[in-house]
Formats: C-alpha cells, structure tokens, sequence
C-alpha cells in the first residue's frame, strides 16, 4: 500500500531532555512559533538516558524518523550525558543504516533552553528532510 | 490501592480557557481517548489547574476508584507539581500522574485545527500507555551531621573554617604542613592595597587555632573518605611530628639547639637553611615544631644526638611517635588544597638554575619578607643591591607548551614587585608582559600608580636569558633578550637580576584527592565545579564544596569570598539538617546486575559503588541526581531510573506509534 | 622479541601434551584450563586440570570448539584465587576474554595466557564424522588441506588466526610434521618457556610465506562475505526474510561470548508485550507474528555488542533454525567497529568506547 508522496504524514518521536531542548520547545510554544504537526516529544531528563532500545524500537514500530534533543556540550544539567549519548550515537548510526534506514532518519541537536527559534527551525526542517525521504522502510510490513 | 489493582486511567483534556480549546477540539479528543484500555473516565474542562479542576480529579479518584491520572494540559514544567498534589490529596501516590503538553506543544504551535486535535490525542494516548507502567514512588530524608570538613589550611581553608565555625558548627581542618597559612603566609605586601600580608593574615591564623569550633590537624592527610551528603566517614592521617603537642611550649630552644643546621627551607624557597627540628617559619600555627625523620641524626641516620630532648624542659620530644588515625563523621566537606607555582626548570630560554641572579616570584617574595633569608632586603647572592632588575610574565602561563591559561594573577604582583623594587632599592625595573591583565577593584589603578613610578613596560615574550653580554661594562650581568611587539624591535637588557612571574598549577597531590572525594579535575587539573556560571562553589558530588585556587588560579579577594561562599552552601546544608532524596533516581537489581562497572564508569557523580561480596553495583540513593546514565550504559537494564523505566519510555513510544 | 623453542612427538597432539603437562608437573602452574576428549566424547570440551597424569585427553588443536571457552575460562578467573591458572585458548577466545577483563567477568591476575595458533575450528557433526571415520583427526587436519575446508564459514573469513596478547603461542604452520612451535609473546611466557626447558628454535622461514597466504585467503572471504551479507540485510524487509525462521530461542546469545549479562533483557519483563497492545495491534495491521520481539531482539543484540563481537561464529553454530547468525553479526560489527576505531581484543588497557566520551578524553582521567 504505497500512499502517495504529499499525503504522507510522517510520523517523528523527539526523544528530548528536560533542561534544554524540552524547555525550548515550551518557549516555541509560550512565543508562538509555529511548526508541523507531525513531532510527538518524549520528555527524558537528560539524552544521556536514551537507551539505544527507544531508538529501535521507534524505527521498528515505524517512525519515520527519531530526533534527539539535548543540551550544548557544557551545558548538560548532568555535566555530560549529552557527550556520552553522542559517542553512542555513533554506533547506532551504523547500525540502522545497515538494515535500511537512511542514516538522516536519525539526528541528535543541541538546543539550549533559550533557543525557541532554533527549535523551531529544528523541527521544520527535521520534518521536511522526513517528508523528502519519504515513509520509513519498516511502514507497511510487519516488524514488531 | 496498589500496582497490583487492575488500572483505571482518569484523563482530563484542560481548555486552558481560551489557550487550548478552540484550536484542539477538546471533546473529541476526550471522547477519543474513552475509548483506550483501561481509561475509566476522560473529561474535558475549562480550567484543569483551578480548585474546581482539581477537586473533580480528587473526587473522580475517591468515587470512580481511579487509580491512575493523565492531565492533558499546559507543560509539565508548569504545573506538574500542581496535579501531583491534588492526586497525593486524594489519597494516590503522587507518581501514579502523567501529563501531556498540549498547550506549548500543541495548541500553540500548530496552526490547522485538525492537526492540532490528532496530535493532541497521540500525545495523550502516549500519557495513557506511560501511566499504565507507573510504579508509587516515595523520597527520604536523611539527617545530617552538623560538621565540617575542610582539606587545606591557606588563605581560603582558614576562610572557610572560620566562616563555618563562626555559625556554630564543628570545623575540622586538616593541612598537611606543619603549619597553617599556605603561600600568603611567604608574602611581604599583597596588591593592590599593598597591606602587609602578615598584619592582615597573623590574627586570622590565631583565630583559627583558639576557635573553640575549629579542631586543627597540621600535618596530616586525608587518608579515606567514605559515606555522602549529610553523614561522610572521614580518617585522617596525623603524620608523626615527634614533638608532643600538648607539652611543647614552643619557646624554641631545641631548634636552636639542633645541630643539623643544613637543611634547605622549602619555606624559603631553598634560599636559606633551617635545622632538622623546626617550624616552617617564626609565626607558624601551631606553634609547635616537627622532626624532619629524614634530616635527624637520631630518626633518619641512626646516630646518636638527642639534643633536643636534653635541652627541651617539657619532655615534649617524643621519637616514638607513629602516624595515628582519626574517624570523623562530617556533614560536608569543603576542598581548599590551592595551588603550587610552575616550575621553570625546564624552560631552558630563561636560565632558571643556570643563573644564580635568576629567581622566581616566590623566591622573590621571600627575599622581600622580613622573615626570609635576607631579612627582607632585596639583594643579590653576592650581597649587592640591584641596579637593573626584569620581571618576566607569564612564564609558563599563556603558552600551549605549557600551561594555556592565564594564571590570573602573576600581572597584579610583578606589578606589586617593581613597587616594591622601586620602593626598597630604586633600581630601574623592566616588566616583560604580552598583556597587562588588572580586571578588578583598584587593579588598573595600580597599574597606573606603577607606570607612574617609573616601571618601563616592554609588551613582548622574552626569547632568551643570557650572561653574555654586549657591552664589557655590563660584564657580569645578564641580557634579557625580547621583542618588542609594539615597536617591532629586538630589545637587549643587561639587567642584575631576573624575576620569573610563574604561573600557577593545581597542588602536588590534587589527583589523590580528587580519587578520595570523587570529585573531577578539568583538563589542567583543576577542581570541576558543578556548574561553571550557576553553581561555581558545588562539586558534582553533592555536599563537597570548593574554595580557593584548588577551583582555578584566582587571587586573595576572589579566593575569600569564594571561601565565603563554599562555607555558606556548607552551611545551609547543615542548618536544613535533613537532605531529602530525589525520588527519581536510579536502582540497581542487584539479580540481574552482572557487575560489568559499565554503569559505575558513567557515573558522573560518583553515586554507584561495587559490592565486591557480592560482585554487583549499588546506588547510593544519597549521591545519584537521576541522569540516566547508567541505565542507558547497562545492557541488562539492571540499571534504571525510577519513573524513567524501559517499560514506561517504551509504553510512551509504543502508543504514538500504535 | 620472542624466544622460540620446539618440541617433537610423535604427534602434534602428544607435542603439545609433552610441553603443557610439564607446566603442573613442575609446578608451574597450579591448573590447566584446557580443551580435552572427555570419556564420552570424541568432542574436546574446556577441561580444568590440576593434575598432569589425568591430562592425557588433552587435545587442544583439534579443529572442535563446541564452546567460545572465553565463558569458560571467565568461570575459573572470575576472581583471583591465589592459585595459578594457565587458559590455553583460540585466538577468538583470548579477544573475548579480554572484552570480559574490561567487563570486570573476570581477571588476569595470576593467568597465563597460552594461545593456540587456530586454523579453524569445524561444526561439532562434522568433527565428530570425522572422528569416527579416522582416530586422531587434529593430526590429519593440520597437514590436509581438504580437511581444512571443512572448517566453519565464519573460520573461513578469520584473519586473526595468530593469538595476540598470549604469554605463550603454540603454532604449527610451516612446522615439520609432529612438531610444535613455542614463542613467547611476554616476559612472562619467555620465563616459562625457560623453565619448561624446551629445545630452543628458531622460528622456520617458510612460515612466513604459508602464514601471509592464509590471510589473504582468509581476508578475500571475509571481503565476499560482508559485501554478500550487507547485500542481504540492506532492507528491513529483506533483514526480516533472513531471520524468518528465528525461533528466539537465545541460543546465539547464549553461545556469544561477548554477551555477558547474567540475565537477558529479553527475558526480563522489559518486552513483554502486553495483550491488549497486541490486540489493538492486529486489529490495527490486521495480524501480528508473535512472538513480536524477534527483530528487536537482534537489533538491540547488535546495539550492546557490536563494538565486542569477535568474530568466533558461534552464534551461526548454534543456531537451531540455521540463520547466518555471525554473518549478520560480524558484518555489522565491522561497521561498529569502524566508527569506533575500536578493536575487541586489541588491549586491555582500551576503553570500551561507550564509556570513552569526550570530555573524560580530554580530562585524560583514569578510564
Ligand atoms: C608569587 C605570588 C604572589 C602573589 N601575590 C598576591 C597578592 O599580592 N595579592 C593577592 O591577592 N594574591 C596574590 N597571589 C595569589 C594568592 O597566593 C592566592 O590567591 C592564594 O594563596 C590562594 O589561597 P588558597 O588557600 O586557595 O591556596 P594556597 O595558598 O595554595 O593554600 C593551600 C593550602 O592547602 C594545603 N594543601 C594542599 N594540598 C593538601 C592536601 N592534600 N592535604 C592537606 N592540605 C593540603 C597547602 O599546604 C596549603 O597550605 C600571589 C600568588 C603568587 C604565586
Ligand atoms: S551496568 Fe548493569 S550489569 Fe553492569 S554493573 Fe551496572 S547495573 Fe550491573
Ligand atoms: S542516574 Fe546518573 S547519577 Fe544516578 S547512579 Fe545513574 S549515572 Fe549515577
Ligand atoms: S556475535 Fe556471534 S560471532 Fe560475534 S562474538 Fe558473539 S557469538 Fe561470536
Ligand atoms: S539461535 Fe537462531 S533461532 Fe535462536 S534466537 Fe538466535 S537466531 Fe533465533
Ligand atoms: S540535561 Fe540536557 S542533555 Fe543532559
């Protein structure tokens, strides 16, 4: 069942920390900024939590694409659980890339708590990269 | 009402009054949301966060037997506590609450109504999925030990201590010379006000020592440190001394006795000798000498003397001693272990140890100081005052070879010396700098004041030191050889005397004491502040503070009120007395660890420990902030945050993507 | 540099057992963790020894492994004893021992290491076919080629068939018949080598040449292999074709020697699907396979121990449903690797790269 490449609504977890990118996402909100309706955000305390198992299971159960959101190198609230998401995000980019998934699907960002704007151009433009790629290979069969 | 009870999920869509719905249509996604396992009740109301709102989930609670809420609304960060206490007044336990964000998230940034409606129940439904995982959660107190330990015994550990003490509390203060009063104890004068360091630095050294709240442990060492905030289990080293310290009476005679007279003084800087039994310097405190086992006939060279045991009338020596051990059990610990200048030894362009008339600032400083080797008269090794001196900057500071930061302080006293050098001996004085740095209260005007006085300042990196000379005359002395980035000339100086403005370094021994305490060191070694602008007197290992030059080079002002500042965070602590621990923090199931350390390593706070009976890891629920990051380091996922669990992020996933 | 010495039996398998027998009786040692014929089978299983008279099974050339022995030889060093231990072991299971040194499973305080030059090691039928079919099948496997062929696939792309990190190396290639060599990769091994008063050697010329031509077999098989198997998994849906028949049995977990966790995530709560997801699933999809982990499974396998999968091929091994386990495995690894610039095995000292991020780098502290 192939849907045709305008009516394809991609499907986008945002997996963000507390601190900085969730805080700036609110300030999007309070400020206004419009962007696509097609991100669900996952508050975590800190992207040095996210367990590569969400991310998995994300493309598995058919996201389109996952974003990671944490604070600037220094900024973490935890002192460095972003730097050591990084380095993990390393290997999990090989991995999904292996079995199909373009490497893009999967982006991490530092946006700080005070970067309402950035976020919002994060988000639209993580989208439109989405939308361009169009659906995820895991849509349509059954994975999980 | 246990996990145990089968869920029944109430929802509360908030209209937010005009804020969330017209643009998501409320009643749909409640009528939506009905429709999901386990949600027994879902409604829509005006204002969720008003004592109506509240009082329905409360009574839903009591009458419906939920036992499990989702409030659809604002952003958690706004009124997360809110609902929580309203579930916690019904009864619930407070963590049973899960909210959506569809106000910031939703309403507010999306512009087609639409899209905005089935966007909002995705996220309430990924609420629904999460809570249904819920588990009860619950804080704890600890009380805590209204005492403190503090680890150096300079400018900014007497600070500390005294601030602390002066509050009420036990100060214990452990210095590993044998005398408090670290480097502020060498200098003759301190910029920029030019006071007399040992007017301003002798009284607060006696203050520290008859502080009824203070117990002083001069030389000794940290040797353990166990426990966490509120209640850590410290042993100290007390290295023996020989001298008993209740008896001595510090009058002195044994070490005018002494006849091992050839020591070098490290307190001098090795520019004069002190005897094997000896005090550091005439105002030391306590003002009880050590036996130096190494020099002393008697300890060191098994030969005979005893010297100052005949002449001492109190008995006070005792060459039994051994190192003793105390326990102490401290509420917070404050770290105030300072510095140690560079060493130019190695950095052969300036002649440092080849050049007798070569001296560093430290040396200089005890050259100026009554109490140094030539009773405070700057003069040459060969007795003669200086005509022509050069000071040179930034040595070992600012250089990628070496140290690549400014250490702060070495502008503000080479400027402190050519006044004195003005002052004391009139001689002509050259100051060799790449940047003159005098930020803070009277510093440029200092600046001024020395430029007035006639310094000649040469804006250039020296390139070398030399005894050769270019004139015959000047036979004898030294040419100090820079270029001048001003007026892009190389500038020859024959000078009599050289004063190398070393930079500084973290303390011999910090690396130890970061082990002990767990605290880390930045790249140059430095003590890590938990936050550098927000929280700069905090370590990452809550309840250890920081004071002083051990956090980064700084000067006396900056050190004092950063000192002031560690002993009030330590303060606040004890005078709260109790420390409550997050709920939201890791465990560790000990049947499913395999005690691979992987968590313990990304660990930043040092929070898990290893159980080597049993070859697991443990959370001390003291230390851990909730990062996460063991869990996502623990492949079994022995490890996990509670309210951030595997089944609960997965649920969350899981339902958006349904 | 090494020292070499040699011994000759009448057999390489009796070679062998001259030389490590010595290493008890003479004190050495005080157990021999070794693979061995067991009255029962033809099939040498990791055998503890602490006893040389009872080493006369010892048969640690044969072309068997029925284990990865790394687990095994983590049992006996899980922490130190007091007591000597020598781990004779492939080089497959040296790399994962190490990765299990990082991983605190176990220890290398009092351990020798005496690693085995490996030519590859066959499927435990087809060993045991030829076990009944002629008696001492290690002596025909080291000088028959076609025997050799009938080494596992993943053996087949093993380029690193040479131990490192061994105190002692026991080597055959370019080795007269019924003759064994004994380098020394570590002061250690060359003090045992002394004691054990092995006929000094030098190391044979030929050995070089027979040497690199085994690697680039090796290495243009391997290179067959990856491209072949990337090809086949470079699509979910065809990943999906490839583990069809996957049962989740967890045998490829449980044969890995790199997953060392006590319990599995899988096994854990952690995945179980719960009825009502599963319900609202197949109503959504119209049908759900279960069990619906199986993908995840593999992937999340992947994601823990990509970075440590040391080639040895036991999972394929193992494999009830005969799914290209280490294929999939060694193949993505590769890539993980790669990333990383991480080899497992390579050093004890070598972070585990998870654990290595930037900033700890930069602060050079202690690991
Ligand atoms: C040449 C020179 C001249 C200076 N002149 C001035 C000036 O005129 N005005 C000014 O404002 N600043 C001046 N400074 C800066 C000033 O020295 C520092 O700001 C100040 O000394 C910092 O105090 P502190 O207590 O942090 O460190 P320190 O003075 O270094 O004291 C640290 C103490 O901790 C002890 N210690 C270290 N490790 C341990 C351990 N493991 N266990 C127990 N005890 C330990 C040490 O023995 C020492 O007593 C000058 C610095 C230099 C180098
Ligand atoms: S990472 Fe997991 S298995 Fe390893 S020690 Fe920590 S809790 Fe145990
Ligand atoms: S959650 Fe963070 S602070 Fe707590 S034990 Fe785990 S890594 Fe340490
Ligand atoms: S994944 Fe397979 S090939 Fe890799 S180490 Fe584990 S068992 Fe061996
Ligand atoms: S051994 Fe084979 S069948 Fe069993 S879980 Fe692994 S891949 Fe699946
Ligand atoms: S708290 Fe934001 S990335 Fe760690």
């Amino acid at each position: 069942m192939v849907k045709s490449m305008s009516d394809f609504q991609p499907k986008i977890i945002a997996l963000v920390c507390n601190w900085c990118t969730y805080t700036a996402a609110d300030l999007a909100g309070t400020s206004r900024l419009s962007y696509p309706a097609n991100i669900r955000m996952i508050r975590m305390m800190c992207t040095g939590m996210i367990d590569p198992k969400y991310i998995l299971k994300a493309f598995l159960d058919g996201a389109d694409g996952v974003f990671i959101g944490g604070c600037h190198p220094g900024d973490c609230h935890y002192i460095n659980g972003n730097l050591k998401f990084k380095k993990r995000m390393a290997g999990m980019e090989a991995i999904i890339k292996q079995f199909g998934f373009d490497e893009n699907r999967l982006r991490l960002r530092w946006i700080g708590a005070s970067e309402g704007p950035e976020f919002q151009h994060n988000m639209t433009d993580f989208i439109q990269t989405i939308q361009d790629m169009g659906p995820s290979p895991a849509q349509g069969i059954m994975v999980l | 009402m246990t996990t145990q009870n089968k869920p029944r999920i109430g929802v509360y869509i908030c209209h937010c009054g005009m804020n969330i719905a017209p643009k998501v249509d409320v009643e749909e996604v409640a009528r939506s949301i009905q429709t999901l396992d386990h949600v027994t009740v879902a409604r829509d109301y005006k204002f969720m966060c008003s004592n109506p709102g509240q009082d329905m989930i409360i009574n839903d609670i009591k009458e419906l037997g939920l036992n499990r809420v989702v409030v659809a609304s604002c952003s958690p960060r706004m009124h997360e506590k809110t609902f929580r206490n309203a579930v916690k007044t019904a009864g619930l336990n407070p963590y049973y609450f899960q909210m959506a964000n569809i106000r910031e998230q939703v309403s507010w940034v999306t512009k087609d109504s639409q899209e905005a409606t089935e966007k909002a129940k995705s996220l309430v439904a990924a609420a629904v999925g999460r809570v249904f995982f819920h588990q009860p959660l619950e804080t704890r107190e600890v009380s805590v030990t209204k005492s403190v330990l503090v680890i150096g015994g300079g400018i900014a550990g007497m600070q500390a201590a005294l601030t602390s003490a002066n509050a009420g509390y036990e100060v214990y203060l452990v210095e590993r010379e044998p005398s408090i009063g670290g480097h502020m104890a060498k200098f003759d004068k301190t910029f920029p006000t030019l006071d007399c360091a040992a007017c301003i630095m002798t009284p607060k050294m006696v203050d520290v020592l008859q502080h009824p709240g203070i117990t002083l442990y001069t030389w000794s060492e940290v040797h353990k440190v166990e426990g966490f905030i509120g209640n850590f289990e410290v042993t100290i080293k007390k290295n023996p001394r020989y001298v008993d310290e209740k008896k001595c009476t510090g009058c002195g005679t044994c070490m005018q006795k002494c006849p091992t007279k050839k020591v070098v003084s490290e307190f001098n800087e090795g520019l004069s000798f002190r005897t094997a039994i000896y005090t550091p310097f005439p105002q030391a405190v306590p003002n009880v000498p050590v036996i130096d086992a190494d020099h002393c006939r008697v300890l060191g060279q098994n030969k005979k003397c005893g010297v100052c045991v005949k002449f001492c009338e109190t008995k006070a020596i005792d060459f039994e001693q051994k190192p003793e051990f105390v326990t102490l059990t401290v509420g917070a610990i404050i770290t105030a272990t300072g510095f140690q200048a560079v060493n130019p030894s190695g950095m052969e362009q300036y002649g440092y140890g080849r050049f007798p008339e070569v001296y560093t600032s430290l040396e200089f400083e005890r050259l100026n100081n009554a109490t140094g080797p030539t009773s405070g008269k700057v003069v040459m090794k060969n007795g003669k005052v200086p005509e022509r001196v050069a000071i040179v900057h930034c040595v070992g500071s600012r250089d990628t070879r070496h140290k690549k930061y400014c250490s702060r302080v070495c502008c503000m006293y080479s400027m402190k010396f050519a006044h004195l050098l003005r002052e004391k001996t009139g001689a002509e004085v050259w100051e060799f700098y790449i940047d003159i740095r005098s930020p803070g209260k009277l510093y440029e005007e200092f600046y001024n004041r020395v430029q007035e006085e006639g310094v000649r300042f040469i804006r250039g990196r020296v390139a070398e030191i030399t005894d050769i000379v270019d004139d015959a005359t000047d036979e004898g002395r030294l040419t100090v050889i820079a270029e001048s980035t001003l007026t892009r000339r190389t500038v020859r100086v024959p000078v009599d005397m050289v004063v190398l403005s070393v930079g500084l370094e973290p303390a011999r021994g910090s690396e130890d004491i970061g082990r002990l305490l767990g605290v880390s060191r930045d790249g140059d070694g430095w003590f890590n502040e938990l936050h550098a602008k927000l929280a700069p007197v905090a370590t990452p290992i809550s309840g250890i503070f920081l004071a002083g030059c051990c956090q980064g080079p700084k000067d006396i002002p900056d050190t004092v009120a950063q000192s002031m500042g560690a002993a009030g965070e330590a303060i606040a602590l004890l005078a709260k007395g109790i420390v409550t621990t997050q709920a939201e923090i890791s465990r560790i199931d000990p049947d499913l660890c395999s005690g691979c350390k992987s968590c313990i390593e990304s660990c930043s706070y040092s929070a898990i420990r290893f159980d080597e009976a049993r070859k697991v890891a443990v959370v001390n629920e003291a230390l851990c902030m909730g990062c996460g990051s063991c869990a996502a380091a623990c492949p079994s996922s022995a490890a996990g945050v509670k309210h951030f669990t595997d089944q609960q992020v997965m649920g969350e996933i899981e339902s958006i993507l349904l | 540099m090494s020292v070499y010495a040699m011994v000759k039996d009448t057999s390489v398998t009796e070679a062998v057992k001259a030389a490590l027998t010595k290493l008890i009786s003479q004190d050495l040692v005080d157990a021999v963790l070794v693979a061995a014929k067991s009255p029962y089978s033809a099939l040498p299983m990791p055998t503890l020894f602490a006893n040389a008279e009872a080493m006369d099974g010892i048969d640690p050339l044969a072309p068997a492994a029925p284990f990865n022995a790394a687990r095994q030889a983590a049992t006996v060093s899980r922490q130190a004893t007091g007591k000597r231990l020598a781990l004779v072991l492939r080089p497959c299971e040296i790399r994962a021992l190490i990765e299990l040194v990082k991983l605190n499973q176990c220890t290398l305080e009092n351990v020798v290491l005496i690693g085995i030059e490996c030519l590859g090691r066959m499927e435990n039928e087809v060993f045991l076919r030829h076990a009944a079919a002629q008696g001492d099948v290690t002596a025909e496997f080291l000088k028959n080629t076609s025997l050799q062929d009938d080494i596992t696939r993943t053996c087949k792309m093993c380029e690193q068939f040479e131990p490192a990190h061994a105190d002692i190396v026991m080597s055959t290639l370019g080795m007269a018949e019924n003759s064994v060599l004994f380098a020394s990769g570590s002061e250690t091994g060359e003090a045992l080598l002394k004691e054990l008063g092995l006929s000094p050697a030098e190391k044979p010329a030929e050995r070089e040449t027979v040497t690199k031509q085994l690697l680039e077999k090796r290495a243009a098989f391997k290179k067959e292999v990856f491209a072949e198997t990337s090809e086949k998994i470079n699509s979910i849906e065809k990943f999906e074709e490839m583990i069809g028949t996957c049962l989740n049995c967890y045998n490829c977990r449980q044969a890995c020697p790199v997953c060392y966790c006590k319990e599995c995530v899988f096994l854990t709560d952690v995945f179980s699907a719960r009825p009502e997801t599963l319900l609202r699933r197949a109503q959504k999809r119209g049908s759900v396979k279960l069990p619906t982990d199986t993908s995840m499974f593999h992937l999340t396998r992947l994601s823990h121990i990509a970075h440590a999968c040391v080639g040895c091929g036991q999972c394929s091994s193992v494999c009830p449903s005969n799914i290209p386990v280490a294929d999939i495995f060694t193949t993505v690894a590769a890539q993980v690797q790669a990333r990383y610039d991480y080899v497992p095995g390579r050093d004890v000292q070598e972070p585990i790269p998870y654990l290595m991020f930037e900033e700890k780098q930069k602060s050079g502290e202690p690991k």
